[in-house]
């Protein structure tokens, strides 16, 4: 068969065409699925990009060396840096000035192994 | 009778069902140039809804320059380029599916000559392509062809001369 018959043969060719109706359900269903999904994944990358960002932030805000908070609690209280002495022994004076029996207070305090209140029960002041 | 541009105008302010219009109006046409080139009822009916899913978002931004059917169809054409394109990797893939060359139920022989004729037009050039899938499946005359693809009456012949010929070299021989 030579490509002028062919070409012919198929510009001929009888169909018939889906009903309109049905089509048009079909096409509305298909693209409704197609935004839906389309949206879930738009969706799910700004779910992704905000946790990044958030978790970015808060990785800057802890501090520069990662080793440094992730060892704190492991570390003496002797080795406290200034600025959390401070708030230390400023929370003590205050649990022992605001305390209904200062006596539980100073055996709470005796029981952490707070070092002013070893002293204190030395008889020497800080 | 609504135009088709007036039918976009609403569909833009809103009025989905001057879209059904619209694909009622053009099925016949879209699925009728798919199903020439797929001889596959389901395949042809996918290839149209795609391109009116594709329509769908298209139309918002619709800029009335030129006629729906002029738009529809480039659209129709882009499609048939990809789907060749698809087919072409298809059947590089699958090269065990090469009917037996002693089979003689004409009607798969037809649906396997008209597979060889297509595989051969993917492998035309671009411009070429187009104007022989507009020939063969719409049987559109030379000065539609031209105002679509945007070229002279005599390039869109001479471009058909030539995919005829490249063709005709590559399925005869």
């Amino acid at each position: 068969m030579n490509i002028e018959n062919r070409f012919q043969q198929i510009s001929q060719s009888d169909f018939n065409t889906p009903d309109s109706d049905t089509f048009l359900i079909n096409l509305h269903g298909e693209r409704q699925r197609r935004y839906q999904k389309k949206m879930g994944i738009v969706n799910g990358l700004a779910a992704a990009s905000v946790l990044f960002v958030l978790s970015l932030v808060t990785f800057n805000q802890l501090t520069d060396d990662p080793t440094v908070y992730a060892s704190n609690d492991f570390k003496k209280i002797e080795v406290m840096d200034s600025e959390t002495e401070e708030y230390v022994y400023d929370l003590a004076g205050y649990l022992v000035e605001n305390s209904d029996d200062i006596w539980e207070t100073l055996a709470f305090l005796d029981n952490i192994e707070f070092e002013p209140v070893a002293t204190m029960n030395d008889g020497e002041t800080q | 009778m609504k135009t088709d541009h007036e039918l976009i105008r609403e569909f833009q302010n809103g009025n989905n069902i001057a879209f059904d219009e619209l694909v009622k109006r053009h099925l016949p046409n879209t699925y009728g140039f798919f199903i020439k080139f797929t001889a596959d009822e389901v395949e042809a009916e996918d290839l149209a809804q795609d391109v009116f899913i594709k329509m769908f978002k298209a139309l918002k931004k619709f800029r009335f320059e030129s006629e729906f059917k002029t738009y529809l169809f480039r659209a129709n054409i882009n499609m048939s380029n990809t789907y060749l394109r698809r087919n072409k990797w298809r059947n590089l893939l699958h090269l065990d599916q090469v009917p037996d060359q002693g089979y003689t139920d004409t009607t798969h022989e037809d649906e396997w000559r008209r597979k060889e004729l297509w595989d051969a037009v993917a492998k035309l050039p671009s411009r070429q392509r187009m104007v022989v899938t507009m020939r063969i499946a719409q049987v559109m005359p030379y000065k539609e062809i031209s105002e679509i693809m945007g070229i002279s009456e005599n390039s869109a012949k001479v471009n058909y001369h030539h995919a005829v010929k490249a063709l005709k070299e590559n399925i005869e021989n």
